[in-house]
């Protein structure tokens, strides 16, 4: 998790980072941009999510289910958990899951202010 | 005055305990709490199993050792890269031999051939509510010279270490410390064995009947 810049890349895994990585990778093998404005534009990526859910996210989700396995290696928590249910704000309804994978790093970083 | 500083493991306050024996009516300690050491003999990768192992905790520059957990029984065991175990937890010695296996064939499904050696009950912990209240002062002061300490400002509990002496073949037998509350309710952690714990809470019991003491008789508290 510890890259060349100071935000966790965590975020490219998700549904928004995959779209993001897939779109780059296609404009680069247009040859319409080169490969270092891409891993410009992730990084900026990284920053920017990690800003934008720190300082504009004020939405609340709990859930609750059964800890099936855990593991605290690097730093990084990583949980299985069965039979959850997620509750947005308010009674919104809910979703339920099977099996909900959970990785998880620490919010203060050891270089970081 | 420096005598008063030594214990003497030898003398007793009273003759006729050395062969009071435990009797069928007295309370009986109830095991909470077995740990015990076990040596897998073999060099364990740490960082690899604390990736591969489900349950498991590392912090390296906390503690060396990677902590894994099981549900049966329910125990937690920390694990070195020497192949030597710490299993804490279980509540009955063969139980804690179990979870012991337990926790090695967690390390043999990552690769690696632990063996089970010197398999050891290293402390044995046990509670009881002996019924009565307990004037911890008194009890101190007359039990000072061998081994009762009670300091309240440190801790409520007045502490009393036993000596049991030594097994028929010779091998010293463990010294369980006694914890003693106000309350009646006692803790007696340090003993090796099962019959350690009842011996030593033999010893004790019949010395607090001279300091019980009945606080509110109208309370309906225990």
């Amino acid at each position: 998790m510890a890259a060349s810049n100071s935000f966790y890349d965590l975020y490219r895994h998700g549904s928004l980072g995959t779209t993001l990585t897939d779109a780059l990778d296609e404009l680069i093998g247009d040859e319409s941009i080169a490969p270092q404005l891409a891993m410009k534009v992730l990084t900026q990526f990284d920053r920017v999510v990690a800003e934008t859910l720190q300082e504009k996210v004020k939405s609340r989700l709990t859930f609750k289910g059964s800890l099936d396995t855990y593991r605290f290696c690097d730093e990084v928590w990583t949980f299985l958990i069965r039979n959850v249910t997620f509750k947005m704000d308010g009674n919104q309804g809910q979703v339920v899951a099977d099996k909900v994978k959970i990785v998880s790093c620490s919010a203060k970083r050891n270089d970081d202010k | 005055m420096a005598d008063s500083n030594q214990v003497d493991r030898n003398r007793d306050i009273s003759p006729e305990l050395e062969t009071l024996e435990y009797q069928p009516d007295w309370p009986v300690p109830q095991v909470q709490n077995f740990v015990a050491t076990a040596n897998l003999d073999c060099r364990i990768d740490l960082y690899h199993l604390s990736q591969q192992a489900r349950n498991v905790e590392y912090r390296p520059r906390r503690l060396a050792a990677v902590i894994m957990r099981i549900r049966d029984p329910r125990t937690t065991a920390l694990i070195f890269a020497s192949g030597k175990m710490v299993v804490i937890g279980a509540k009955s010695e063969a139980l804690a031999r179990l979870a012991a296996r337990k926790h090695a064939y967690a390390v043999q499904k990552c690769g690696y051939k632990p063996k089970f050696l010197d398999f050891k009950i290293q402390n044995i912990v046990a509670s009881v509510n002996v019924g009565f209240n307990v004037r911890l002062e008194g009890l101190a002061n007359r039990y000072h010279a061998v081994g009762a300490r009670y300091v309240p400002e440190i801790f409520p509990g007045l502490s009393f270490k036993q000596y049991l002496g030594n097994n028929a073949d010779g091998s010293p037998r463990s010294s369980p410390t006694l914890l003693i509350f106000t309350s009646g309710k006692i803790v007696v952690t340090g003993a090796k064995t099962e019959d350690d714990v009842k011996v030593s809470f033999g010893r004790v019991y019949p010395l607090l009947f001279d300091f019980r003491f009945d606080s509110d008789p109208t309370s309906t508290t225990k």
